[in-house]
């Protein structure tokens, strides 16, 4: 690595100093159009999106699986956090169990990769989601079921975090974290081995690295960044109940994935923008519509999904790959 | 140092916000010609079936309010954020009403985990909380100052039918169908608790996934067991499948549904089948046919301004926009919150032309109206048999 080529180095330079002039800009944007409350508020989420991302982009991007049940994920983590700190438990620790319980459930849902390849395990990833799902509304006496729980304010060493910006902070601070850690993750032997597994498996095995054993690697991390993200999500959103953990968020996280590029870590703060902010973008400019037309309904998910489709169209790696096709990063980073 | 200042502008600014909805003078969303309200609806997830008329509704009565001079000279402007059913954009359309938009109230927010996620968010911005479309008790009681109601828990409404229902009919084995979810179990404490008054025990229960579209050995299990009530804890096609099942089957019991199944769609949908159902009516269908003068104009205004009939979600976002004109008008010309949420503890309006309930509020109850009536569908449309059950 250390003999890298000095050209290369600064376009990569080059191409982070862009990317974060142009996120300092959205955001400074953000604040002076929507005010800070509402700006903030955003940021809170999309930092938290962008964990669960990173978590998606480990499994999608970096070892190459499809998991249709991340959604599920989020949802064993919002709850165990959320049934802890109800009973008393300080939310650090809580935190703590909700990552534990998020690398739990990826470790198992990753257990028919032993038999099952390709298209169908992913099936029996989304087949676990239906589960998990399923047993949060079964257990009621644990869960109160579909009705839903109610999730008590984030206290942080005697700190109240429920104000916007704290929020933001916080999600912020996680992001951080779930960053340095996947960026040691992807950078380490393990890493290594998940690209080997995502460009072929068979030629991975021939090399020795033990195929089923980084893909469950990649799915504990994965699940235990949802896990996180998804005990914040408890917090922030104050209110859970089994259907908001449904198909649809692990879709979205999928997506997510997909429209920010899923071979870079990046790819999960861009496609973290687009899924929760962009919407909001989208409602804010609806509203220049000439004033006292009722909108059609469901305007907003139309203009949305055809931003989208633009945006796969135009960068069909994603947003952080590069704009030459089936150049890529990973490899000629290695090379 | 930039950047550090940026940060501490910005903890200032946020700070600021917080406070300034405490000391500021001038109450948020009210100005000299203008009331603003927010509204959190689904137009594009699994209930914009719902959210759209609603919406509609509103519109419609504050328009009416407009063209008749306005609320003491002002004018409602009504804004209207789209969750899909989202509690994460609920919580994001929520602060941007609140912060950006700034507007006085919110009012008919739709569904229960928005509504559950955002009323916090309402309530500590010091905005009155109107008559979300969630029959959450939590959305009334315990009694806050900012939180206002008119639509009750299921197990209100199906308590007071059921025993009616068994009470004038002589039924002897109640049994019951129900979606398996917080709907189902709240219908269902709602007929137990009914049943109990009077008694009875709740012969058999059988339960359907949310979405299942054969309903046949729920059915036939219930049939196994000899009702000769069955209540229905379904939405509109639930009810039609499982009412034409037991048609089919040939089996004549009387069923009644809540008013989740209480829909012009029912019939529309289940035609000959689901003749002599009964329902619950929290508020009757406008139909065309039949209405009185003042109704017949309000459906004829209402076809020309959305191009599409109105429905009983478009009457109930009438009703609620309704509400919230009484309340302004009363509280005066100088609009405050305080003034506000007094008018509305003293709020008692009589029925109106759709044939609504009378809503009354008060210092300790911030419900307006826990009664429902029994209707039944005769010649292809809900046709109302009782007076509101108390």
């Amino acid at each position: 690595m250390s003999g890298q080529a000095s050209p290369q180095h600064a376009a990569a330079v080059a191409r982070r100093l862009r990317t974060l002039s142009a996120g300092a800009l959205v955001a400074a944007v953000a604040v002076f159009v929507l005010g800070a409350d509402y700006a903030l508020s955003q940021a809170a989420f999309v930092a938290t999106y962008a964990i669960a991302g990173l978590g998606m982009i480990v499994i999608v991007g970096q070892c190459g699986q499809i998991s249709l049940g991340q959604g599920a994920l989020l949802g064993l983590g919002a709850y165990v956090e959320a049934l802890l700190v109800v009973r008393g438990v300080p939310a650090p620790l809580a935190m703590a169990v909700a990552v534990a319980a998020g690398t739990a459930g990826g470790w198992l849902a990753s257990l028919p990769a032993r038999r099952l390849g390709g298209l169908y395990f992913a099936m029996s990833t989304l087949a676990f989601a239906l589960i998990v799902e399923e047993a949060l509304v079964r257990a009621e006496a644990l869960t109160h079921g579909a009705a839903g729980l109610a999730v008590p304010t984030l206290v942080l060493a005697g700190f109240p975090v429920d104000a916007s910006w704290s929020q933001a902070l916080a999600a912020a601070l996680a992001l951080a974290l779930a960053w340095i850690a996947a960026r040691r993750c992807v950078a380490s032997r393990l890493g290594r081995s998940w690209h080997a597994v995502r460009e072929d498996e068979a030629a991975a095995a021939a090399c020795g690295v033990d195929v089923a054993r980084a893909k469950r690697a990649a799915f504990a991390f994965g699940g235990a960044l949802s896990g996180l993200a998804g005990a914040l999500y408890a917090h922030w959103i104050g209110f859970v109940s089994p259907e908001q953990f449904g198909l649809m968020l692990s879709f979205e996280l999928l997506m997510l994935a997909f429209i920010g590029g899923a071979r870079e870590l990046a790819g999960a703060l861009w496609g973290a923008l687009v899924v929760v902010a962009l919407p909001q973008a989208i409602s804010v400019l609806t509203e220049l519509l000439p004033a006292g037309t009722a909108t059609p309904a469901g305007l907003e998910s139309l203009l949305f999904g055809a931003v989208v489709v633009a945006l796969i169209l135009l960068r069909p790696g994603g947003l952080t790959a590069s704009r030459t096709r089936g150049e890529d990063p990973d490899l000629t980073d290695t090379a | 140092m930039t950047p550090i200042r940026r940060f501490l502008a910005v903890l200032g600014l946020a700070i600021a916000g917080a406070g300034g909805t405490v000391a500021a003078a001038e109450t948020p969303g009210v100005s000299r010609n203008e009331i603003l309200v927010g509204s959190i609806q689904d137009l594009s997830g699994p209930i914009a079936l719902l959210g759209a008329p609603v919406r509609d509704g509103m519109l419609l009565r504050f328009e009416d309010a407009n063209a008749a001079g306005g609320v003491h000279g002002r004018k409602l402007r009504l804004v209207v954020e789209d969750s899909g059913y989202d509690p994460k954009k609920g919580v994001l359309a929520a602060r941007k009403l609140i912060q950006r938009d700034k507007v006085f109230a919110f009012l008919a927010d739709l569904g229960t985990p928005v509504v559950m996620a955002t009323m916090p968010i309402v309530i500590e911005a010091g905005r009155p909380h109107l008559f979300p479309f969630s029959p959450h008790e939590s959305t009334y009681s315990p009694v806050h100052p900012l939180k206002f109601q008119m639509f009750a828990p299921y197990q209100d409404y199906m308590e007071a039918a059921t025993r009616n229902m068994v009470q004038t009919r002589g039924y002897k084995k109640t049994c019951l169908l129900y979606q398996d979810d917080d709907y189902g179990l709240e219908v269902m404490k709602g007929v137990e608790a009914g049943l109990a008054k009077l008694k009875q025990p709740l012969v058999e229960k059988t339960s359907y996934k949310r979405g299942a579209t054969d309903l046949s050995s729920q059915v036939a299990r219930l049939r196994a067991a000899d009702c000769d009530f069955v209540v229905l804890a379904t939405v509109v096609r639930e009810t039609v499948a499982a009412v034409s099942e037991a048609r089919k089957i040939g089996w004549n019991v009387d069923m009644l549904v809540t008013a989740s199944g209480y829909s012009s769609q029912t019939h529309e949908l289940g035609g000959k089948a689901v003749e002599g159902l009964y329902g619950v009516s929290v508020l009757p269908h406008p139909y065309e046919e039949g209405a009185n003068r003042q109704l017949a104009d309000w459906i004829k205004r209402y076809r020309e301004r959305f191009g599409t009939a109105p429905n009983v979600w478009s009457a109930m976002g009438y009703s609620v926009a309704d509400l919230f004109v009484k309340a302004a008008d009363k509280a005066g010309p100088d609009l405050t919150v305080e003034r506000f949420t007094a008018a509305m503890e003293s709020l008692h309006t009589p029925r109106d032309f759709f044939g609504s309930p009378e809503y009354r509020f008060s210092r300790e109850d911030h419900l307006g109206n826990r009664f429902g009536r029994i209707a039944q569908i005769q010649n292809g449309r809900w046709v109302i048999l009782t007076d509101y059950l108390k």
